[in-house]
């Protein structure tokens, strides 16, 4: 799914040069779950947005679903973002002005897809994350889990092949970040391929595998067994 | 479609801003609106005053040294001339008439021939106008204006009654339709009687004055020009020192046309630079907007909003805006201009075409001011946009 070779990041901070990644390389399967930790600074937003086609790398090569990514102009990686990705933020990054639903029918108006269909598409994914009786209240109307729980349902509502996750439990509480860890892990079983970006060892051990970012370079991938 | 719909959203997400901002663009359709109306209205009301007296008129004055060559006899010629309908001398007097016991003091008298009451655009109410047998006979026969009948006669039915002009006694053989007061001055307070006997009542001899009327407007310089013909060779065979002057009444109505579109332009154009400063206020907020709405951005991109998808949101959301503000500007213009109209006292209407204009000029407006913040909107790079709070 993501194949990833000597990516090379580097961002000029006045006089200093950063290099947010050093070289890295990644391999994510098909239907598989990784996490990615790491320290803050350590490189893995930078990694995150490289992967999440919000950012293109200095070098090196991005393969996504055997296609390179790595060096397409700005609009051709809004199609792509459109298409192949689903995002889910720390902050949730809802719209306040609307609806659930609406939320949720956002990435599909970019794809033009047809009102009727939209809709249907939208209130079966919130029906799938659990929310089938919120479509219609705002935001913030809603709590954290809820406001979570419909990013996750607009990050599928595309279908994309790939979804990304940073610190998707980050502003919840632990019980509501433990139901949505299991809402992850039937995504996982239902064959999506799932990057999680966490700094929480906790939430990266439900992953299949988990990959240490420090300084930009990947360390010592720490395989984690399959729990499940 | 779905683009209007959060453009909707968001102006109605934020109504007293969306207001005020608008407000910048009622206030200057409204502007061009009713002042271009009123400019028109004023330049209407000449064009009809003019008009009455006749577009293809052109009036001719003679003056009189020693000997006048210009005879009644002698104009009959002009009227087979190029480009010419009627030609009609006059002669007129001021003076009171009687009939009975009443005294009407303020008549009007115009000797001329037939012919003259389509020169003038006038129609008859009721009886006939003067006729060449009337000339031949020097007959005391007159048509009257409305307000000579009603003053003398108590009604506008005053055929066949009578009535006495220094002593001797006319017929009245018809009256006027009114006619109204115009530039001309010639009310309803005329009594036209033939020229002939018009020459000898008011002892003028000569003509001084006469009218020709074009066969249309468009050949109004073609009349002007056989009537110049005509009058040189006139005067030149009688040797005469008698020199005349054309007043041509559509070039009059060309030169009073141009100057008052020049004003409704003026005023129009004073108007537009209040569009224009409506319409910064357009591009103003349309900024501030775009920077809190910096994170929303950022947002939609991320879930694959193009930068164009961004652009067409934002420029939607000016346009709508000043499109609401234009539509809002012009009905209350039609409000304001029937407020006006009693108080102007004229007749002010707005033309469909400055109507649509100024509504096509207010979308423009927020479409050349949105696009810069539109524009920077959709620049944002997606990253730099989430991570602002």
């Amino acid at each position: 799914m993501i194949i990833l070779n000597n990516i090379v990041k580097t961002y000029r901070m006045g006089e200093e040069t950063i290099h947010a990644l050093n070289h890295v390389s990644l391999k994510v399967d098909d239907a598989e779950y990784l996490a990615v930790t790491g320290a803050s600074g350590s490189g893995k937003s930078t990694l995150m947005n490289i992967i999440g086609c919000l950012d293109v790398p200095d070098s090196g090569e991005y393969l996504l679903a055997q296609k390179d990514v790595s060096r397409l102009k700005g609009s051709q990686l809004a199609r792509v973002r459109s298409r192949e990705i689903g995002f889910v933020f720390q902050g949730f990054n809802l719209l306040n002005r609307l609806s659930a639903l609406e939320n949720v029918e956002l990435p599909l108006i970019y794809q033009r897809v047809a009102r009727k269909e939209r809709r249907e598409r939208a209130q079966e994914m919130l029906n799938l994350t659990g929310l089938s009786d919120r479509a219609h209240h705002r935001p913030n109307q809603l709590s954290g889990g809820q406001q979570q729980r419909v990013a996750i349902a607009r990050a599928l509502v595309s279908r994309p092949k790939l979804i990304l996750a940073d610190e998707p439990t980050g502003n919840l509480d632990s019980k509501t970040g433990e139901e949505l860890m299991d809402l992850f892990d039937r995504l996982h079983q239902e064959g999506n391929t799932i990057v999680l970006i966490t700094h929480d060892a906790s939430v990266a051990a439900r992953a299949q595998r988990c990959v240490h970012i420090v300084d930009g370079e990947i360390s010592a991938a720490t395989e984690t067994e399959e729990e499940n | 479609m779905q683009a209007l719909i959060m453009a909707l959203k968001s102006i109605s997400g934020n109504k007293m801003r969306s207001f005020l901002t608008m407000l910048g663009i009622i206030i200057g359709v409204m502007a061009i609106v009713v002042l271009i109306a009123i400019g028109q209205g004023a330049n209407a009301g000449v064009v009809s005053n003019i008009e009455q007296m006749g577009t293809n008129l052109l009036t001719i004055n003679l003056s009189q040294r020693r000997s006048n060559p210009v005879t009644l006899e002698k104009l009959q010629g002009l009227s087979q001339e190029a480009g010419i309908a009627h030609v009609a001398p006059t002669t007129s007097s001021r003076g009171s008439l009687k009939a009975g016991l009443i005294t009407y003091d303020d008549a009007s008298l115009i000797g001329t021939v037939p012919g003259y009451d389509s020169i003038r655009n006038w129609s008859l109410r009721s009886g006939r106008f003067i006729t060449q047998p009337d000339l031949d006979n020097r007959s005391f026969v007159a048509v009257v204006g409305q307000e000579v009948a009603v003053e003398l006669f108590g009604s506008v039915n005053a055929l066949g009654q009578s009535f006495s002009f220094q002593g001797y006694s006319f017929q009245v053989v018809g009256v006027l339709d009114e006619i109204g007061s115009s530039m001309a001055g010639s009310g309803d307070n005329i009594v036209i009687i033939p020229f002939t006997l018009a020459e000898r009542l008011f002892g003028a001899k000569g003509i001084s004055t006469f009218y020709v009327s074009a066969q249309s407007a468009d050949l109004v310089s073609t009349a002007e020009a056989s009537v110049t013909a005509y009058m040189d060779r006139l005067i030149s065979a009688a040797s005469s020192s008698t020199t005349y002057s054309i007043y041509n009444q559509s070039a009059m109505l060309e030169s009073l046309n141009s100057v008052t579109n020049t004003l409704t332009l003026m005023l129009g154009g004073i108007a537009g630079i209040s569009l224009l400063v409506g319409g910064i206020g357009i591009m103003n907020i349309m900024l501030v907007s775009v920077s809190e709405r910096t994170r929303e951005i950022g947002i939609r991109k991320a879930i694959g909003a193009s930068r164009r998808n961004i652009l067409s949101q934002f420029l939607i959301e000016s346009l709508v805006v000043s499109l609401l503000g234009g539509l809002i500007g012009l009905a209350l213009s039609f409000l304001l201009v029937d407020l006006l109209m009693p108080i102007l006292q004229m007749t002010i209407t707005v033309s469909p075409v400055i109507a649509a204009a100024a509504v096509a000029f207010s979308m423009i407006i927020g479409v050349v001011f949105g696009l810069y913040p539109a524009n920077k909107a959709s620049a944002l790079r997606p990253i730099e946009a989430l991570r602002f709070e």
